[in-house]
């Protein structure tokens, strides 16, 4: 008697069937490897600091505005002869650190309200105006309030990055959330005698959270910016640490004679930004096909 | 560095020829130490081919509003008082009154009178004439606590008026005062009838050589030229735009671009973008500017113990500051005078220097290895930087600073109100006129209620003594060194860095010059073509 082995192709056949994730299969598109790769080299230039930092970011020196090159100082010396390559590496750090926290906690408070505002119409009236109070609110305009209420340092920045972002992601949520109650598959588990928290967790939720994902790599980037701004303001962290946009509000005097100091963050900004954009441009394409 | 521009119009009489071979060997003398005088400079003959011309506006980039509440205080922004305004008398680079509304004075033998003559055919911008009554006023309007002039003091110690006629008018003193002429540099002298108008920046009436057109808060002031002024035939402009634009680069850009012809508040970090420009020319005055320190709080221990305070000034590298903060305008120093001021001693000035291993021994003597401390100052990037350096500085002695950025209006308030935390770095201006001005009214100086809370009856009594004395010569610079000695011993305020004016100008405007105050003078201000 033979018997019939499986061929080893039709395992490999089956595995390559196997529907791919849609995010995975954004990422691995040129678009969203650049962003990536782009993304990737910043934050592993901001974990490794401690390593690869050949001074602390707050040690001052007489060393006043070395150019790039000088021994021991690769990308120089700032206006108080502190290294340039460790405020670099240290203000990414600064930077992640604020947005990592920030964007997801303005996120999630976005989300609560937009489940809440769903669950009840009086609650929808309500979150309703308050997303409005904050969106009448620009982003500076609302970083000075909470800076002048709370005085500097980076409890109040990751605070106005969340303000500013609780209605972007509620409305985002709260416009899928209403797009899908309408389907059939929401009436078909209610006729089926699911409650309406259940059908609003566990089958509403899930399909309308494509486009946060999307949202969350926008938000990052809209992060990085009003960071750098408040930095830029004298309104962000508490100095001497450095951030990103400290350290390029720093360089404005020195424009002229040391290009060099502004030139660190403003490449790093400008990669952070433009390979974040490039990841959430590569999922919209994707959850959009 | 120094540049003559050319001012006087007309042929040079002999008395000008003599003023102008003064000027010039102060000049010289000036030169030397970097430095020039805004009197010469308004002083020194015109060498250009043309002479002055009648006519065109200039812009003056400033980069805080005119403040109509502090109009009799000491704000931030004085540029317009003596646009608007004239004073009874001006100093000349020597300390010696000029005459301005007042064109004479004579003190009595015992020092507690002084008769002013004042000049006649001097009106308001209403056409209202200059009266005496119009002196007693400014002076009493001073003394109103409501005007928080800090030099109220002074003006407290005039308690008498005497009118002869419209223009003679003396003045009793409780006692003998030695600034008082400070005092006719500060005080502007406004309309009697309408100063509430004025502290509400509603309307500005003067006698000085420009009109106020109108105040835009936030944008800056409009003058236009005062057709009845009484020096005739100026001013030469037309009108003057002060234009408020905050940002320092902004700043600096709008004064590259033409967009403004004149700038005295260019932080020194940003100089040698335009030391570069052939368009501009950046001179440097040693007076005017004030000074850059460190002010402690003695009410906040273990600051009230003075090793501890000592070991703070002999901790601060001021050479770097200098150099790095204020780009190498100024003079380090740890004494809050000038040079051009009568109490300045190179001895005082480098009474501390850099020297960490003495600052940490101090600091163990008085039984500490480590503190931790907060330090105010304004968010703006300057002053951020200075901050940032005293803060390294102070870590190297084991004192662990925590920086509080604030606001200039709450660090302002806050000084006084007498609220700053243990310590603070800011400026402070006065000391650019007689020292005894600096210690009977700059607030944190001020023997009788400081922003320090330091109090000590040797300091009263040493500040009073140098204050009221008639002394001169050998005996007054004798006072003026015990109150050197005094603040350098007990260290409540540790002075950092004198800076002086800085003015960036077009090449085109010739003749503008600053009062010890920051006055603006523009009476023979004029762009050349």
């Amino acid at each position: 008697m033979t018997s019939t082995l499986p061929a080893p192709a039709a395992t490999g056949e089956k595995a390559a069937r196997r529907p791919r994730h849609p995010y995975l299969t954004a990422l691995a598109t040129a678009r969203g490897r650049t962003g990536l790769a782009l993304v990737g080299l910043v934050v592993l230039a901001g974990l490794l600091a401690p390593l690869l930092a050949g001074h602390p970011p707050t040690d001052q020196s007489g060393l006043t505005l070395a150019p790039v090159g000088t021994p021991g100082h690769p990308l120089g010396t700032d206006d108080l002869g502190r290294d340039l390559l460790s405020r670099l590496l240290y203000g990414i750090r600064a930077d992640l650190g604020i947005i990592a926290a920030a964007v997801p906690l303005g996120a999630a408070l976005g989300c609560l309200l937009a489940l809440a505002a769903a669950a009840h119409p009086a609650a929808d009236t309500a979150v309703q105006r308050l997303f409005d109070l904050i969106l009448a609110f620009p982003g500076l305009i609302l970083a000075l309030a909470v800076t002048a209420a709370l005085g500097p340092g980076r409890l109040p920045v990751v605070l106005v990055i969340a303000l500013a972002e609780i209605p972007v992601f509620g409305r985002l949520l709260r416009t899928g959330i209403l797009a899908q109650r309408g389907r059939e598959y929401v009436t078909a588990a209610r006729v089926g005698g699911s409650s309406g928290r259940r059908i609003l967790t566990r089958h509403v939720l899930p399909n309308a959270a494509d486009p946060l994902v999307v949202q969350i790599a926008v938000s990052l980037t809209v992060a990085v910016f009003l960071e750098g701004a408040m930095s830029f303001l004298g309104v962000g962290v508490r100095p001497p640490e450095p951030t990103l946009g400290a350290v390029l509000s720093q360089s404005m005097p020195h424009l002229a004679q040391a290009p060099h100091f502004a030139a660190g963050p403003l490449v790093t900004v400008t990669a952070l930004v433009l390979g974040l954009s490039l990841v959430a441009e590569a999922l919209n394409r994707e959850i959009r096909r | 560095m120094t540049e003559l521009h050319p001012s006087t119009p007309t042929a040079p009489s002999r008395r000008t020829t003599l003023r102008a071979a003064a000027g010039g060997t102060l000049l010289l003398g000036l030169g030397l130490t970097g430095c020039r005088s805004a009197v010469a400079e308004a002083e020194a003959p015109a060498t250009g081919a043309a002479g002055p011309k009648r006519g065109g506006t200039l812009t003056v980039a400033v980069n805080t509003d005119f403040t109509p509440a502090l109009l009799f205080a000491q704000s931030g922004q004085s540029l317009q008082h003596r646009l608007i305004y004239n004073t009874l008398t001006r100093y000349d680079d020597r300390l010696e009154p000029r005459p301005e509304l007042a064109t004479s004075w004579e003190y009595a033998p015992d020092g507690r009178a002084l008769t002013l003559k004042l000049r006649t055919g001097v009106v308001f911008h209403d056409g209202r004439p200059f009266t005496a009554d119009d002196v007693v006023f400014a002076v009493k309007n001073l003394q109103n606590p409501v005007r928080a002039a800090q030099l109220r003091s002074t003006a407290a110690a005039v308690t008498g008026f005497e009118k002869r006629g419209d223009h003679e008018l003396t003045l009793r003193l409780a006692h003998p005062v030695n600034n008082l002429f400070d005092l006719f540099e500060f005080m502007i002298i406004t309309d009697r009838n309408s100063v509430e108008d004025a502290v509400a920046g509603k309307r500005l009436n003067g006698t000085g050589p420009f009109r106020l057109a109108s105040w835009r808060p936030g944008t800056g002031l409009s003058l236009t030229r005062n057709e009845k002024y009484w020096q005739p035939d100026r001013p030469h402009l037309d009108g003057v735009e002060l234009r408020v634009i905050p940002q320092a680069d902004a700043l600096v850009s709008s004064l590259r671009t033409g967009q403004s012809q004149l700038s005295y508040a260019v932080p020194g970090r940003n100089l040698s973008t335009v030391t570069a420009v052939p368009e501009l020319s950046v001179t440097q005055y040693d007076t005017g500017g004030g000074a850059s320190y460190l002010g402690v709080n003695t009410s906040v221990d273990p600051l009230g113990d003075k090793t501890v305070r000592q070991a703070l000034a002999w901790a601060v590298d001021r050479e770097r500051v200098l150099s790095q903060v204020l780009g190498g305008y100024g003079l380090a120093s740890a004494t809050p005078w000038p040079k051009s001021s009568p109490a300045f001693t190179e001895a005082g000035r480098t009474h501390y220097r850099h020297d960490p291993g003495k600052a940490r021994e101090l600091l163990r003597s008085a039984g500490h290895t480590r503190l931790d401390l907060p330090l105010l100052h304004v968010n703006l990037p300057g002053e951020t930087a200075l901050a940032e350096a005293v803060q390294y500085d102070l870590k190297q002695i084991g004192v662990h600073v925590t920086l509080e950025p604030t606001d200039a209006a709450t660090a302002q308030k806050r000084l006084i109100s007498q609220t700053m935390p243990a310590l603070w770095a800011m400026g402070h201006s006065f000391s650019q006129v007689q020292p005894s001005t600096l210690a009977v009214s700059a607030y944190p100086f001020n023997a009788a209620k400081n922003t320090s809370r330091f109090r000590s009856e040797t300091y009263s009594r040493t500040v009073r003594e140098a204050w009221t004395s008639r002394a001169t010569g050998a005996e007054a610079n004798a006072l003026r060194q015990r109150v050197t000695d005094t603040l350098l011993d007990e260290a409540f305020i540790i002075d950092l860095v004198i800076r002086g004016s800085v003015q960036v100008a077009s090449k085109k405007l010739h003749g503008a010059t600053l009062n010890k105050f920051s006055y603006l003078n523009l009476d023979d201000a004029y762009l050349a073509a």
